[in-house]
């Protein structure tokens, strides 16, 4: 890590030397291994190490970024002086400046407990090849006839980074994701190759899920997928699964960054306190979750990480604004993107909560689509599943939800009490009113 | 100064980095140690640039650099696959053992000498970036925003933006091909944001081009991209959604292609059909679409984004007739399932980067034209959409789901164009959708805009382009 923190710092000293009034250099090394395997064979080996350094630069009071991944000394000095050269055609911006010191700083990265190297250098090839075999194996035992292809997966990650700002900050960190899964591919009577997959990531190899639990899950995934079809148009119950929520409540959270609000592209733009959502929307930003997939010590600012709320009773809370686009606005900072963004679990399990409702649609997967953060119109095809008073009905395909984000968020009904926590968005499965479904 | 910055195009630009015909053997011969069939080494030095206008201040500028060699080893369908960043002979002998490590035997295969091959120019250059200063590119992006400006008094915001790269890739194979190759790219943005009454609507038009400096030459081309910036921006203003469900939906020519791209393209890439996850597997020679659809996708089409000399296997890229006539004849092959079908590579094996193994990919793909006028499409259309600008698409490949994003459209009505339309999704199936596939236009474009294909975590340049098509059912996400 030290070597690490010494190319940040070099960095900083070069551009500086050549002219550069503020610098800000990330270096950092990556060791990733990957592995794939399908009818009994091992189908894809990747192993690789990488090593990169990121600076951006105030030269004259004009602001650029740039990154490399060519370390040689001379290449390195040669692409920094490119770099502040050519910084000094561009005009001036007085809004990019670098926090004060005194405001910077960072959580102990050991209190995240997010970088378990000794999983990882605990476990040599063969041992790899080994676990993919077992889950192979634990996958097969469960197939059904209309079985086309399996595919197993596993891989482990490990990031270390290390920042140098010129006004003396300096911190690093270190992080590891391990992971498994599964794709299924089925074949029905009609030609049709329906998929479904399952995938797990943690920051911990002890807490992946089980072989026998990932099976188990990609087979109840795939009753999901068979036998699909579009039910007729109109307006449902939406009950969003907790893997595929993020997909939505990104979208609702876009348009709080300094980029989207700066340029005019937010359909938040002069709502901030306003209640928007549902009172029982409520949305945290937590960076300190111990093992958290997306915890960190400090942001892009070099601000120490703490926790924030977005939403609170549908209360629109804050602007994820970075210091240059806070200043921009001519507001306060707060910090430039998310990191674990959690909702807190309901009481109920989602089957209990759906007895509740006549008619709802559970989304269980997207499938393309877009939404626009000027209006918050937005438009996804969808699979899932269509269930009357909790019983299902059918499984669902070639269908499209749509809407507006603002009005989805003011439907929104409950959680379930069964958060999904092996991604940066730690969500429940969640319940909306009336929303727009287009089908047969 | 760099060697190859008046002529980049030129051999030899990997010796500055210590690159030898000797060094390449010897790596090759690392990565066959353990008794790999066979390897391929593929190195990469790529230059990014770009350069960004908001609040009418050129304010913001990057670069990026990323140099590295990626090695394959195979046994089969099996790869073995590792990449550095340094390009010390330790280091990229590490990488090859690495890669090696998916064989089991003894060596069986010895490089062989290598020979360059003579490869085509599909994208000549006058004017390289490496020797475009940012004196000359900040004027440039000033200059489409005043134009923007000055077309409309509800626009509000612009932003503009001018990136390029240029990549130098060199291949070498045991069987003695060398391949290195010149790789430009230029990418010009704008983004409009427009104001009416409480609306408030952002959209933006772009143009990429394997090119150098002198793609900007042409003014009636940076024009373009202006107006049409502002004109589909001001649409959105009006705009509003259209009804919901299943109606005939017409395509206007150009970036329709998505509908290509997503219904029927990566569906016929050839290793999912090699796995028998394709809804297209064993459909080969068989009808899957009207006499006059023909589909094309190919790697030839002179400057287009995603034109290649060769692909990143070492093989000549062509341009393959996927469905003549309605009948499927070809898939987009990679080696591995060239070999797998016994057929000849299509010349389609793509990969993001030296990070990246590659994999079958598309390149540009087209509808070719067919026999219908296309305002007799319109006027033959009683009720259904017109959609003539898209974001985004996405296709589930065994199922054969598939969607697109439609920005901005109209409805259409008795066979006339009324409502102005915007942001829906639009999902089919795509066999279903080809066979549904009822008029084709005379009016093939090839879309200029800078489209990005997704796979497997890889992103790599395409182009697409359609004339106008009209489909007879799919469901159209409205309210």
């Amino acid at each position: 890590m030290s070597e690490l923190m010494d190319a940040a710092a070099k960095a900083v000293e070069l551009a500086t030397n050549m002219g550069a009034e503020q610098v800000k250099a990330w270096s950092s090394q990556g060791v990733e291994v990957e592995l794939q395997q399908r009818a009994g064979k091992l189908e894809r080996v990747h192993e690789s190490s990488t090593l990169g350094l990121s600076v951006s630069l105030l030269v004259d009071g004009r602001y650029s970024t740039h990154g490399t991944s060519d370390l040689r000394p001379e290449a390195l000095k040669a692409f920094l002086q490119r770099a502040v050269d050519g910084t000094r055609y561009l005009e001036p911006d007085p809004d990019r400046v670098m926090l004060p010191f005194e405001e910077m700083g960072s959580l102990d990265p050991v209190s995240l407990d997010n970088d378990d190297a000794a999983s990882m250098n605990a476990r040599g090839p063969e041992q790899r090849q080994e676990a993919i075999k077992e889950l192979e194996d634990t996958i097969l035992a469960g197939a059904t006839d209309d079985l086309v292809s399996a595919t197993s997966y596993i891989w482990e990650v490990r990031s270390q980074s290390a920042a140098v700002f010129s006004n003396g900050f300096s911190a690093q960190q270190a992080r590891t994701h391990f992971g498994q899964g599964g794709m299924l591919t089925l074949k029905e009577p009609s030609g049709k190759l329906p998929e479904t997959y399952s995938f797990y990531n943690a920051s911990h190899m002890a807490d992946v899920p089980s072989v026998q639990h990932l099976a188990d899950d990609l087979w109840e995934r795939a009753t999901e997928v068979r036998n699909t079809s579009a039910c007729a148009s109109g307006s449902y119950t939406l009950i969003l699964d907790r893997r595929t929520a993020s997909r939505l409540i990104g979208a609702m959270i876009a348009p709080m960054s300094g980029g989207n609000l700066h340029t005019g592209r937010s359909m938040y733009l002069g709502k901030l306190g306003q209640t928007l959502g549902s009172s029982a929307f409520t949305l945290v930003d937590d960076p300190t979750i111990p093992r958290g997939m997306g915890s960190k010590p400090f942001d892009g600012d070099g601000r120490k990480a703490r926790t924030r709320s977005l939403f609170t009773n549908g209360r629109l809370d804050t602007y994820l604004l970075d210091l240059y686009h806070a200043r921009k606005l001519e507001m306060d900072p707060t910090t430039g993107g998310t990191s674990n963004v959690v909702m807190a679990p309901g009481t109920r399990h989602w089957r209990e909560i759906a007895k509740d409702h006549p008619k709802a649609i559970r989304v269980t997967s997207f499938l393309g689509g877009n939404s626009n953060p000027a209006s918050g119109n937005y438009s996804f095809g969808i699979r899932g599943q269509l269930l009357e008073n909790g019983e299902w009905v059918q499984n669902l395909s070639e269908m499209n939800v749509s809407g507006n984000l603002l009005e989805l968020m003011a439907a929104f009904i409950e959680a379930d009490n069964d958060p999904w926590t092996f991604a940066s968005y730690r969500l429940p499965t969640l319940f909306f009113a009336n929303v727009q479904f287009s089908g047969s | 100064m760099h060697p190859n910055e008046l002529n980049p195009a030129a051999p030899g630009h990997f010796e500055q980095f210590g690159i030898t015909p000797e060094v390449l053997d010897q790596v090759m011969r690392a990565a066959l140690s353990l008794g790999a069939t066979d390897c391929d080494l593929f190195f990469e030095h790529k230059v990014s640039t770009a350069v960004a206008l908001t609040d009418s201040k050129v304010n913001r500028a990057s670069t990026d650099v990323d140099l590295g060699l990626g090695v394959r080893a195979r046994v089969g369908d099996q790869i073995g696959y590792a990449f550095t960043e340094d390009l010390s002979l330790e280091a990229m002998l590490r990488a090859a053992r690495t890669a090696a490590g998916i064989a089991r035997s003894t060596p069986g295969v010895a490089p062989v000498d290598l020979s360059p091959l003579a490869l085509p120019d599909r994208y000549p250059v006058t004017d390289p970036w490496s020797i475009v200063g940012m004196d000359k590119r900040v004027p440039m992006v000033r200059a489409w925003e005043e134009a923007a400006f000055k077309l409309d008094p509800r626009i509000e915001k612009v932003q503009t933006s001018l990136a390029d790269v240029e990549k130098w890739i060199l291949l070498a194979r045991p069987d003695g091909r060398m391949a290195e190759d010149y790789q430009p790219m230029t990418r010009a943005h704008v983004v409009c944001t427009a104001v009416q009454g409480d609306v408030r609507e952002s959209n933006s038009y772009n143009l990429a081009q394997r090119a150098g400096l002198e793609f900007y030459s042409d003014q009636a081309r940076i024009d373009r991209m202006v107006q049409k910036a502002v004109e589909r921006t001001l649409f959105l203003l009006d705009a509003g959604k259209p009804p919901a469900g299943d109606m005939p939906v017409v395509l206007a020519a150009g970036a329709s292609g998505i509908l290509l791209h997503e219904a029927i393209g990566h569906g016929l890439e050839a290793d999912f059909n090699r796995k028998g996850v394709s809804i297209y597997a064993a459909r080969m020679d068989q009808k899957v679409a009207p006499d006059f659809v023909t589909v094309v996708d190919d790697g030839t089409v002179p400057g287009a984004r995603g034109a290649i000399n060769v692909d990143d296997e070492g093989n000549e890229p062509e341009r393959t007739v996927l469905i003549e006539n309605g009948v499927l004849r070809s898939y987009m092959h990679d080696e591995i399932s060239a070999s797998h079908y016994g057929v000849a590579p299509t010349g389609s094996g793509r990969r993001q980067s030296f990070r990246h193994h590659p994999l079958p990919r598309m390149r540009s793909t087209y509808m070719d034209p067919g026999p219908h006028d296309p305002e007799e499409i319109i006027k033959n259309t009683k009720r259904g959409i017109y959609a003539t600008s898209f974001s985004n698409g996405a296709v589930q490949i065994g199922a054969g789901d598939f969607t697109f994003y439609m920005k901005t459209g109209y409805l259409i009505e008795d066979g006339k164009l009324t409502r102005p339309i915007k942001d829906v999704n639009i999902i089919g199936n795509g066999p279903a959708a080809l066979e549904q596939v009822d008029m084709v236009g005379s009016d093939l474009v090839l879309d200029e805009g800078g489209w990005t294909c997704g796979k497997d975590g890889q992103g790599v340049p395409v182009s697409q382009g359609q004339p106008t098509v009209r489909v007879a059912s799919l469901v159209v996400g409205g309210e």
